[in-house]
């Protein structure tokens, strides 16, 4: 809870949960089991925020990353959210 | 407004059990209109219980109360209920405006108003129109091209004016040097980029420069700097922020600089000389009317503050510009303490913030705060602060603000401006996925054996990094398996090793 919303912050890339039935084939895509994903932790600022709009988030949810990147522009990634 | 003060546990569950109650207390708190709840807290930084009150009135000796002490009650809360709960201090703010941190003894509070929680204009559906379909056709050829290179195609077929059919041309040539340059699989990509930084590294000096530019402060450069950023450290040597303003004020001097001495923090010893007499048992402060002056401060707001202090019971006498505290009850010890946390109390601005400069950007025209020391959640909430663009160089900090991705991106950004500043060209992909690798876990661990290397799974590895003996040792006694599955092992036992070649295993195809 703060004065302002970090998400707008420029060094804060754009975080958008994946909605659980598309998890599976975005794995498949991917060709990788959950475990094998980046992690990010359900205490992370950007998560605290999210859990504001989208209500809470569970450990095992995936979480897709926009940066901008100075090599591609645009590059995605996928995170999962581990527990505390 | 609500009304907060700090208790005991003895003294909360006595008011819990007797609620509704009139409870007396020793603060001297003014009977404010509209004051309807309150929060109790123990620590002084998380709220514990949170009572309804219908009113707040002196004592007065015959009233038949619940008693926080047994002498010197001076006000009298009514309570009608109370309930548990758990909220945090950091979570309201003082009710004239000032954040607060920890609560002392007592104070008024209200929420902290909320920023609305949205998210930003996603970048993929502000993207052109053609850009987009270039980067389909590419798709449908089976190449995820990027955006940058897609959006170079599109610029060239519109300096050029390229028809459609040239267009596909283009984009059938552009995927085949892509595909040409794209790293192939089981690649050493861990190597090759450890050498690239390692390379550059010896080129840079060992000693800190002290200059960067801005005259007058110090910052980390070069060698150390790179080892700081490598190692995750807590607190790196020179912290350092840099603030921009709101638009409104961006251009504004007088501004810039009101606001620069407001966060710069001040303590008692800044502006004062502090004396104790142990004989008689008080303390005085000799209050310095120019450093007063020099940072903007009265003598009034240096005793309000005081006087929030929490203290054992002491008064304040005041003298013109010569304050007199003294302890009710005589103590060698109490005084020391008090003594020595009154030299380090800190009467104005943000904790941690040493000093603040102002300076003008030519090419942005605008006024922009450095300053030495970093406190990010404390400047981000000032009002003229733009806080999209403050920055800081804590990256521990940033990771506890602004989350793990924003760390990735500060530990990138920070490494490859220490290693240009040293004249030296990385590319940038090498300390990417230096930067993907600290973060890899959703915190910014190092790479050291206190990190990513000392929690390699296999034995030998680790025991090959560092500390030998109580790597082999523990294994042994737990009976550990080593899969040689990593380079390090593998090399070791004399296998071909699993990245490159090694990485396939072939198989035989029988002619049935």
């Amino acid at each position: 809870m703060a004065k302002f919303n970090i998400l707008l912050h420029e060094m804060v890339p754009e975080h958008i949960l994946v909605p659980v039935e598309e998890e599976g084939k975005l794995l498949e895509e991917l060709g990788i089991s959950k475990n094998q994903l980046p992690k990010i932790r359900k205490s992370d600022p950007v998560i605290k925020a999210l859990e504001k709009i989208s209500g809470d988030i569970e450990p095992g949810r995936i979480v897709k990353i926009v940066r901008k990147s100075r090599t591609s522009g645009i590059a995605t990634i996928y995170r999962m959210v581990i527990g505390e | 407004m609500i009304l907060a003060w700090k208790d005991t546990v003895k003294k909360i569950k006595e008011i819990i059990e007797k609620a509704p109650v009139c409870y007396c207390v020793d603060y001297d708190i003014p009977a404010e209109e509209g004051v309807s709840e309150a929060l109790l807290t123990i620590s002084g930084k998380t709220f514990v219980a949170r009572a309804n009150i219908s009113k707040i009135e002196e004592y007065s000796k015959g009233s038949e109360c619940l008693k926080k002490r047994k002498d010197g009650l001076k006000t009298c809360i009514k309570i009608e209920s109370i309930e548990e709960i758990q909220d945090d201090v950091v979570n309201y703010e003082e009710f004239t405006g000032g954040s607060i941190e920890k609560i002392e003894s007592y104070a008024f509070i209200i929420h902290k108003e909320e920023a609305k929680i949205e998210l930003k204009e996603s970048f993929e559906e502000k993207l052109e129109k053609e850009v987009k379909e270039i980067i389909k056709k590419a798709e449908n050829k089976g190449v995820p091209l990027p955006v940058k290179i897609a959006q170079k195609i599109s610029d060239a077929k519109k300096k050029y004016g390229i028809g459609d059919k040239d267009l596909d041309k283009l984009i059938d040539a552009t995927i085949e040097k892509y595909k040409e340059t794209t790293v192939d699989p089981y690649e050493a990509v861990g190597i090759v980029g450890a050498q690239s930084i390692g390379e550059p590294g010896t080129q840079m000096t060992m000693r800190t420069f002290h200059f960067a530019g801005i005259a007058e402060m110090d910052v980390t450069l070069g060698l150390p700097r790179l080892i700081e950023i490598v190692d995750a450290r807590k607190t790196p040597s020179t912290p350092s922020m840099t603030i921009y303003l709101n638009e409104k004020v961006k251009e504004n001097e007088d501004k810039a600089i009101s606001l620069a001495r407001s966060i710069e923090s001040t303590n008692l010893l800044d502006i004062s000389d502090i004396e104790v007499n142990t004989t008689e048992s008080f303390i005085r402060i000799f209050l310095d009317k120019q450093k007063l002056e020099e940072r903007g401060l009265k003598k009034e707001e240096v005793i309000a503050k005081l006087r929030k202090m929490r203290m054992q019971k002491a008064t304040i006498q005041e003298e013109g510009y010569e304050l007199k505290i003294t302890l009710e009850e005589p103590s060698f010890k109490k005084l020391y303490q008090l003594y020595e946390a009154l030299k380090v109390y800190q009467i104005k601005g943000l904790d941690g913030i040493k000093r603040a400069i102002v300076k003008f950007d030519q090419k942005a025209k605008e006024w922009v705060i450095y300053t030495q020391g970093s406190n990010l959640a404390g400047v981000m909430e000032l009002k003229d602060v733009d806080f999209t663009r403050t920055r800081t160089n804590d990256i521990i900090e940033i990771s506890q603000v602004l989350g793990v991705e924003a760390a990735r991106m500060a530990i990138i950004e920070e490494s490859i401006s220490t290693l240009q500043n040293a004249g030296l060209n990385t590319d940038i992909r090498h300390l990417m996925l230096v930067a993907d690798m600290m973060t890899f876990d959703g915190n910014v661990e190092a790479i050291g054996r206190h990190g990513i290397s000392g929690k390699k799974a296999s034995v030998l590895a680790r025991a090959a990094f560092e500390i030998t003996s109580k790597h082999l040792l523990n294994a042994g006694l737990i009976g550990e398996v080593d899969k040689l599955n990593g380079v390090a092992e593998n090399i070791i036992v004399g296998q071909p090793i699993t990245l490159g070649t090694g990485a396939i295993k072939l198989m035989y195809k029988r002619g049935d």
